[in-house]
């Protein structure tokens, strides 16, 4: 079967993020006509009707977000377009920002108009240099088009976007961090409510929305809501999803598939299997965050219901691990990352993390005890109540591990594993 | 960079940052602007990014501490970021990483004496596909092997 390619169909095009390429094949026709032509209510209806979730992770609907903001009087509005991308295991914003940025700067533009925004940002991670400088590029291309600034496409609509770069935290991903951090603060989250539909950035009502959703706007409006609904399968589901291999893989890469391929497609339809002629002893469906599963589970598919298996979607970077892993050493890895990444904020989350990474460590380097897996657990439950996603998602990957894994914990624990870490 | 040569590097600071005072929101921008000019943010460029942004220079420290590319001390020519993720830890990046730090003869976390090279391990960057991998600064570079990251870094030594 070929990828279904709507959100990355202009990646393999020559010159792809110049904006002579992108209009030569119908690019800002969908936003122009919009903006001439249609009215915000149209839109949203339209993107309602599509079934479009947000594809950073939480598949919240996106127009019933838009209606949200719109709904709210306070003004100016504001669109925010959330690249940060650092979901370990998860890379296929970057293509988008680095090969395509007029895809999804159209979508913002889309949404601006929807909810009578005039000024939008888009935050990119400060590690994704070579992707900040085509996005400047492709803006600047913009303004001298008359697609951004005062009156765009002719008309008197308003609208400028505004490039800011982040600096080394995966917690200004979480939406009201990185409205902290584009108002020039530390990247601490927020609470909510109120959300970000009411209070965003600079406490204005915003449309916060991943690269990968603003890119299926266009589309949608080109080809219609039902046209958008027949790519995917499974229930419940709509539109395409940019899926991301790596680990033990063959064949690493960007994978555009029906929203609800199985994981099975994914890796061995896809991905060409197993590396090194090795095999499959478990793959993690969704970046660090989601907590892996076993070959048994091959044919589940990737999309939101998969959270009936103690695991999310998350992000769709999905992470083969061969039958040379160490399980318990990648989980490990897991809350190294939390532990690093967590902001200090909370006490769960910042006295959490640290002591899953020491537990694990001492588990790994022999000198664990069965008290230590309780232990595990009951860190686990008390960093349930953090205050942000971060915290009440870390402690996932480690307990999952342990719950489909306890054997492989218990042998290091009983010496019959080689110490490592 | 020398003493003498921080006055002129302040102008040219200034010279960026001016522009970003209708942006009160900009200090992330204003701090790479520093960084892009200085190789890190020294108190001269804090006192000028809070004057001409309008924030306490606490504020403005308090930025810099919080995100990890900011550096308040000088550093290397070339950070070294390697990924310690999932992905990367499969693919063999603790192979790589004892083979930079036995080639450069420092740690994790360190820098070598004559402030070519330090050694980072990070968070990952979004390269998975080039698994195992890690940032010259911000140039990427994949399918990381002891012997690939040796003369990497024999070359990046040659330009530095
Ligand atoms: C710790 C944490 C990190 C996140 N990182 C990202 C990210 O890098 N990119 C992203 O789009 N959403 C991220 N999110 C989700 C955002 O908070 C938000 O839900 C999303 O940007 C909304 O866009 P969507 O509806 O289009 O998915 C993160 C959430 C949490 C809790
Ligand atoms: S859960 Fe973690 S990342 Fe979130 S606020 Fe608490 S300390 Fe910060
Ligand atoms: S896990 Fe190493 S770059 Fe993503």
């Amino acid at each position: 079967m070929p990828e279904v390619l709507v959100v990355n169909r202009n990646l393999q095009k020559e010159n792809s993020w110049l904006l002579d390429t992108y209009r030569r094949d119908g690019g800002y026709a969908q936003a122009e006509r919009a903006v001439r032509e249609s009215t915000p209510e149209e839109v949203i209806e339209t993107v309602t009707a599509a079934d479009l979730k947000g594809r950073g992770g939480a598949f919240f609907p996106t127009g019933m977000k838009w209606k949200f903001v719109r709904a709210d009087s306070n003004t100016p509005r504001y669109v925010v377009a959330n690249g940060d991308e650092s979901e370990p295991g998860t890379y296929c914003n970057r293509f988008l920002l680095e090969k395509d940025p007029h895809g999804f700067i159209e979508g913002m533009i889309i949404a601006a108009f929807a909810i009578d925004a005039h000024t939008g940002y888009i935050y990119i991670r400060g590690e994704y240099g070579f992707a900040a400088e085509r996005v400047r590029e492709a803006l600047h291309e913009c303004y001298v088009a008359g697609i951004l600034g005062e009156g765009i496409f002719g008309t008197d609509y308003k609208l400028d976007i505004i490039l800011r770069r982040g600096a080394g935290a995966y917690i200004c991903g979480e939406e009201t961090a990185l409205f902290n951090s584009l108002e020039g603060k530390r990247g601490n989250p927020r609470f909510k409510p109120p959300f970000p539909t009411n209070s965003g950035v600079w406490s204005k009502p915003t449309a916060i929305n991943n690269i990968e959703t603003f890119a299926c706007v266009a589309p949608i409006l080109e080809h219609g809501a039902e046209w958008f609904k027949g790519l995917a399968v499974g229930k419940g589901n709509a539109g395409t999803k940019v899926y991301c291999l790596s680990g033990n893989v063959q064949k690493t890469g960007l994978f555009e598939l029906p929203l609800g391929t199985t994981a099975r497609e994914l890796i061995f339809d896809y991905g060409g299997g197993v590396a090194d002629g090795r095999t499959l002893k478990a793959f993690k469906p969704g970046g660090a965050s989601a907590a892996v599963l076993t070959p048994d589970l091959l044919d589940v598919r990737l999309d939101p219901s998969i959270i009936q298996h103690e695991t999310i979607m998350g992000t769709g970077g999905c992470i083969v691990l061969d039958d040379t892993v160490s399980i318990v050493e990648s989980a490990y890895r897991d809350a190294l990352f939390f532990e690093e990444e967590s902001c200090g904020f909370c006490i769960p989350c910042r006295q959490g993390t640290p002591n899953l990474v020491q537990i694990l460590e001492r588990i790994l380097q022999g000198e664990g005890s069965m008290a230590d897996l309780d232990l595990l657990e009951s860190i686990g439950e008390s960093m349930a109540s953090s205050f942000c996603g971060l915290g009440q998602f870390a402690y996932r990957p480690v307990v999952g591990a342990l719950h489909r894994f306890r054997d492989e914990f218990e042998g290091y624990i009983r010496g019959e594993l080689p110490v490592s870490a | 960079m020398s003493e003498t040569a921080i006055p002129a590097a302040v102008d040219d600071l200034r010279a960026r940052v001016q522009p970003l005072r209708e942006d009160p929101g900009s200090v992330l921008e204003a701090l790479h602007a520093a960084q892009d000019v200085f190789g890190y943010v020294p108190p001269e460029a804090v006192e000028l990014i809070a004057e001409e942004l309008g924030y306490p220079e606490a504020h403005v420290y308090g930025v810099v501490t919080f995100y990890t590319m900011f550096y308040a001390e000088p550093q290397a020519t070339h950070i070294l970021r390697v990924c310690r993720d999932l992905s990367c830890h499969v693919k063999g990046v603790r192979g790589v990483v004892a083979a930079i730090e036995k080639k450069l003869g420092i740690h994790a976390g360190q820098s070598t004496a004559d402030g070519r090279f330090k050694l980072e391990l990070v968070s990952c960057l979004g390269q998975c596909d080039l698994q195992p991998a890690m940032l010259d600064n911000l140039a990427p570079h994949g399918h990381l092997t002891p012997e690939r990251v040796e003369k990497l870094i024999d070359e990046l030594g040659d330009e530095a």
